[in-house]
């Protein structure tokens, strides 16, 4: 009982902040909504028993992600670009195209059953090594590969985001 | 290297030592180019001596392996008819490059390179038994045709050159489609992937198949030939291509139009061939080209449009001819390919030499040529007499057992395609009247010089040519009699049984020149 | 647990080779930069070069010992050796015309030459990757670095416009994909091909195909992106005319290829149980990328633009071979896609080449009596543009014709008649271009007619020679992709 409650505060938290992040004109705003919807995905993933996404969540997301948000809103005049046209014009249609596409999702979840799932079924206390450890195994060993491979992509990103920093000659 | 290989491949070696020439150089590319053409044609010597008249199935044939994995092959071999239009070929080549000595100045290279090329291409579509193969150098024809139109033509080159390219590659794309069902249904009946046509001749296909393979086909060769109602692209190719070109176009190309009937549609799908509809459809549209070719040409104002017209009407004939589906038919519509390529080749040259000297191909501009040119008006006569289908020319015997053929299949079609004999002979004196009879009403015709030795000798092969075909046909109507014998034996399997063995084809080369006496008289 | 740990094998090491190399070379590439300075820059891309012809070699070692790799997140096989060879040669390609291209912009940096590493290594892992997991950051890798690339000239508005256009999108996409991918895995919970398979064909399992139809559609979103499938196809063309030209050069034939790699192995291992349900779809949407990319071409002046509709329906008729779900239609994809690399690569270089310094000719007009200034690339271009049509004896032929084969072997007819059709209507902005090159006399503001750079000129041979081997000689290559068309389930 108070698993559902709580996932339906977190289901809230989440859903409300996403959409405030996306209709707040400024942009502080938009990323301290932002704060609140990874904090609710933060509630969630504690409710599903995976403590160490949990931590990550909030390490990562909202202490380091987030915060560097932060810095660069206060740093760049964004108010300024507040101002300029928006191309978000057609935020009717984009409304219509979300509705349809969602009302599909719930409808195929719904045929294959998964809404009528008894709600919130509490996963199993986890027995023998703990959470972290288990991920550990996965990823040095079945996921070896994309585990390593992964830095190539930080690694690309982060030339591609130095190129577009760099002073143009 | 069996003949037929080599006299496939001449024109491409040829090719390469043009290339090598320098472009400065330009009476040696054209001293060259026609030293190509006569070796193109030397090459041929073999195959008309060597060929078997009582055979008849293919002869000088090559095989070797080219994609095996798809069976495709590089697989060649000739019958009468082929023989005949590859002759036809490397004899309209000569006389081709020979007509362009004086008249084409700019880019001389790749303007007889495009000639070669284009050689090689017309040899191969008429020597393959690949059906891929055939492809290949069907579409091979279409790029050199296309350089031809757009950079040594007329006025309006453009857009009859991307006309030209764009209806012939649409047809021919369906004919691919068609060639695909064929190879698919082969895949699934014999497990063996091959494009070669005796294999594909074992195929049994349901009707409605055969109907699709069918008309597949049809759109691609009926483009080709033109048949009307897809002749739309060929007055403007023709009208805007240089002389050698629309001699080319004219005397080669559509052929393989009627040609790809001949080989591909009737053999390989016999029953669709056979049924009334599809035979009732085709002769239709055969004889509506024959009559509307015919009086599109009675109101021409320009002499090489008349010209091309005429292409359609006489075309019309051909395959009336072989959707007869008899021996006569289909005989005369093979005599008639290379009449045509003949007379209306003449035609061809003759406008180019009245465009070389005024520049203009309105026929009002003309008149009295005679007075100047008398060479040039006697020339004229033959190719319009040729043309016309007088007795003792060639165009008669093509024409005449056409007729016959069409009689014995439906009288109705003969009685319908006579007008088109009238007509034809109609438009054609009237030219001739106009443009060369009378007196000189236009000052500039004045000072016209006739034909040049050079300019006699690019008509030279044609004339003798017409006249030996319409004295004495009989050993063409001898080397095609087999082949086509076995074309209709596979159309209607005991055709031949109901008839005397050696049926009308043995007349119809002596009934000819007969008539033809007759007519003189 | 811990007991059972076996290390990779050295084998498995070799399996990854062509990534490793273009990984470390990447790397290197940009510390050389900084070591040696900005006199050496001229020597950055032989070393680039050398360092893909490693890969390549790489590759071809990698192929000799194929067999699944890390925990068979990769499978080497023949088709992941394919299409490895296959985006390395567009890479040697694409760097080959590159380096003039960048001097004269002034742009030469490693960091150009590193991208197009890093994303090939990116294409690379996409070939092999046999997992969804690998297949996603694959993806990413290749798609991040060509993002950078699409804007790499930043002074230019269209390059930045494309390189958002595209990142924004393309974003938008991949989570698409990956949003499929968890949906596969909470239905499945694999993310391995085989076992999805396994898992869908199996009569034990307990599934809504409904769902399992949903997840095919999601990651379909992802894929049609990145391989510009309708109704997916609309960055394409600003994306490929905006980009730098040696890097649209890249872009349509690499990443490209990868992706249809990727899109045909999951398609035909993971979800080839529910073939009724995703083929009428892939039949909808081959049939739709092949019109809107050939009539939209008709009507293009810019020449970049145009290549790149054309791109969007030379897709379009590998999306029929994708249709076509079949073994032959398998091959028949890798061989177009690789024929297309060649006619594709060839024709940019030409452009990449005539365009001039800024990108200023890109108008079909600009190519007037190009035949006459340089008679010899005129002809090459003509022999690009005649493959892109598709007439025989061109690799564009086999393309086309195997594609179709395979189409009518599947019982596809109508959509056999209709990529017939478009292929014939293509061909008249095809011939647009030559009708200007040989047909119109020049103008005197035409393009770069100076000398064909080093580069330039062996990229086009190269190209020249591959697309006259897959048109008259394609046994060899057609062969390879045949016995390597059949993926292991």
């Amino acid at each position: 009982m108070l698993d559902t409650i709580f996932f339906y505060v977190f289901a809230l938290l989440t859903i409300g902040g996403a959409i405030a992040t996306i209709t707040r004109r400024s942009a502080m705003h938009s990323a301290l909504s932002l704060i609140v919807s990874l904090l609710g995905v933060a509630g969630l993933y504690l409710l599903q028993k995976a403590e160490f996404l949990f931590a990550v969540q909030i390490v990562l997301y909202i202490g380091g992600i987030m915060v560097l948000f932060l810095f660069v809103i206060m740093l760049v005049n964004l108010d300024q670009a507040a101002k300029e046209r928006q191309f978000n014009r057609q935020w009717l249609l984009g409304l219509v195209a979300s509705v349809l596409v969602g009302a599909q999702m719930v409808w195929m979840l719904n045929s294959a059953g998964v809404l009528s799932l008894p709600a919130a079924v509490p996963a199993p206390a986890a027995t023998g090594p703990g959470n972290i450890e288990a991920l550990a195994d996965l990823l040095f060993r079945e996921y070896l590969l994309p585990f390593e491979v992964a830095s190539l992509l930080l690694l690309v990103a982060i030339v591609g985001s130095v190129m577009m920093a760099k002073k143009t000659s | 290297m069996s003949p037929l290989s080599l006299a496939l491949w001449t024109p491409l070696a040829c090719l390469f030592v043009l290339l090598a020439l320098p472009s400065s150089q330009k009476t040696a590319i054209k001293l060259w180019a026609n030293i190509s053409a006569v070796l193109g044609l030397l090459t041929m010597l073999p195959l008309i001596t060597g060929y078997d008249r009582s055979n008849g199935g293919f002869q000088f044939v090559e095989r070797a392996e080219w994609i095996p994995s798809l069976g495709i092959q590089y697989y060649i071999g000739i019958d009468g008819i082929s023989l005949l239009l590859m002759v036809l070929t490397a004899v309209t080549a000569v006389v081709a490059t020979l007509s362009s000595w004086e008249a084409i100045q700019d880019r001389l290279k790749q303007y007889y390179a495009m000639l070669l090329l284009l050689q090689v291409g017309m040899l191969g579509v008429f020597a393959s038994l690949d059906f891929i193969l055939f492809y290949v150098f069907w579409e091979l024809v279409l790029v050199p045709m296309y350089f031809l139109i757009g950079v040594w033509g007329g006025p309006r080159k453009l857009y009859a050159a991307i006309k030209f390219f764009l209806y012939t590659l649409a047809g021919s794309v369906l004919m691919l489609l068609g060639i695909l069902t064929l190879y698919s249904q082969h895949w699934t009946q014999f497990g063996t992937p091959t494009f070669e046509i005796d294999a594909l001749l074992r195929l049994t296909m349901p009707f409605w198949m055969q109907q699709w393979v069918f008309w597949a086909l049809f759109i691609g060769f009926a483009i080709k030939v033109p048949m009307f109602p897809f002749h739309t692209w060929l007055p403007d190719a023709h009208t805007e291509a240089p002389t050698a070109g629309s001699v080319i176009l004219a005397a080669v190309l559509l052929k393989m139009g009627t040609y790809g009937f001949l080989r591909f549609s009737l053999p390989l799908l016999p029953q669709a061939s056979m049924d009334r509809t599809i035979v009732q459809v085709v002769v239709g549209l055969s004889l509506i080209g024959i009559l509307y070719g015919a009086l599109v040409c009675l109101m021409q104002q320009d002499w090489k449009r008349l010209v091309a017209y005429s292409s359609v009407s006489h075309l019309g004939f051909c395959t009336l001819g072989i959707f007869s589906l008899n021996p006569n038919g289909i005989a005369g519509s093979v005599i008639q390919q290379l009449n045509h390529g003949i007379s209306t080749g003449m035609l061809f040259l003759i406008v180019g030499v009245v465009y070389e000297r005024r520049h203009t191909r309105e026929i009002s501009e003309y008149g009295g040529l005679a007075h100047r040119m008398p060479l040039f008006a006697t020339v004229f006569a033959f190719a319009v007499l040729s043309s016309a289908g007088l007795p003792l020319l060639n165009g008669f015997v093509g024409e005449f057992t056409i007729l016959q053929g069409a009689f014995e299949a439906n009288r109705w079609w003969a009685a319908m395609a006579v007008p088109g004999v009238v007509i034809g002979a109609a438009y054609l004196l009237w030219l001739y009247q106009r443009t060369t009879l009378g007196q000189i009403t236009n000052a500039k015709n004045n000072h016209l010089a006739d034909l040049s030795w050079r300019e006699l000798a690019v008509f030279a092969p044609f004339i003798l040519w017409a006249f030996s075909i319409g004295l004495y046909p009989k050993p063409y109507f001898e080397i095609i009699e087999r082949p086509v014998a076995r074309i209709v034996e596979r159309v209607r399997p005991g055709y031949y049984q109901d008839r005397p063995p050696s049926p009308a084809l043995a007349q119809a080369p002596h009934a000819a020149p007969h008539t033809a006496q007759g007519g003189a008289r | 647990m811990l007991v059972n740990f076996t290390p990779p094998s050295a084998s498995e090491y070799i399996r990854v080779l062509p990534e490793i190399l273009l990984t470390v070379g990447g790397t290197i590439l940009m510390i050389a930069e900084g070591l040696a300075g900005e006199r050496h820059r001229r020597g950055l891309a032989p070393m680039a070069l050398a360092f893909l012809l490693l890969a390549l070699g790489g590759a071809v070692v990698a192929g000799m010992d194929p067999g699944p790799a890390f925990n068979n997140m990769l499978t080497v096989d023949g088709y992941a050796t394919f299409f490895r060879l296959l985006v390395l040669i567009v890479g040697i390609l694409s760097v080959l015309i590159s380096g003039s291209y960048l001097t004269r912009e002034n742009a030469d940096s490693a960091d150009y030459y590193a991208l197009i590493l890093f994303s090939l290594c990116g294409q690379s892992i996409l070939a092999s990757a046999n997992e969804l997991i690998m297949v996603f950051i694959g993806l990413e890798i290749s798609s991040i670095a060509t993002y950078v690339l699409a804007g790499f000239l930043r002074n230019d508005k269209r390059n930045n416009e494309a390189a958002i256009k595209y990142f924004l999108l393309g974003s938008f996409a991949t989570a698409f994909l990956l949003y499929g991918v968890g949906w596969i895995y909470g239905v499945t919970g694999t993310t391995n091909l085989q076992e999805i398979h396994r898992f869908l064909t199996s009569s034990e399992s307990v599934y809504s195909p409904l769902l399992v139809s949903a997840c095919a559609a999601m990651m379909f979103v992802g894929f049609a992106f990145k391989v510009s499938a309708a109704p997916f196809q609309g960055w394409a063309p600003d994306v490929y005319q905006g980009a730098p030209a040696p890097v649209s050069a890249f872009m349509t034939a690499a990443p490209k290829a990868a992706a249809f790699a990727v899109f045909l192995r999951v398609y035909s291992i993971a979800f080839s149980g529910l073939t009724e349900r995703w083929q009428p779809i892939l039949w909808v949407s081959a049939m739709a990328t092949m019109v809107i990319g050939n009539f939209a071409a008709l009507r293009q002046d810019n020449i970049k633009r145009m290549l790149a509709y054309s791109s969007v329906a030379h897709a379009g008729y590998v999306m029929v071979a994708v249709v076509a779900h079949s073994e032959a239609g398998v091959a028949a994809a890798m061989f177009y896609l690789a024929s297309y690399a060649f006619m594709n690569l060839g024709a940019f270089a030409i452009v990449t080449h005539y365009v001039g310094k800024g990108e200023r000719y890109v108008g079909i007009d600009d190519m007037a009596g190009y035949a006459r200034q340089q008679p010899l690339i005129a002809a090459l271009f003509t022999w690009f543009l005649l493959s892109l049509i598709g007439v025989p004896l061109t690799g564009g032929f086999f393309g086309k014709f195997y594609v179709f084969k395979s189409a009518i072997d599947s019982n596809l007819i109508w959509l056999t008649v209709l990529g017939l059709l478009n292929s014939a209507v293509a061909a008249y902005y095809y011939l647009r271009i030559i009708v200007v090159m040989y047909f119109h006399e020049p103008t005197n503001e035409t393009g770069a007619a100076g000398p064909v750079p080093a580069g330039v000129r062996l990229a086009l041979i190269g190209s020249a020679i591959g697309v006259f081997v897959l048109g008259v000689m394609p046994s060899a290559v057609l062969e390879f992709a045949n016995r390597s068309a059949m993926l292991s389930r």
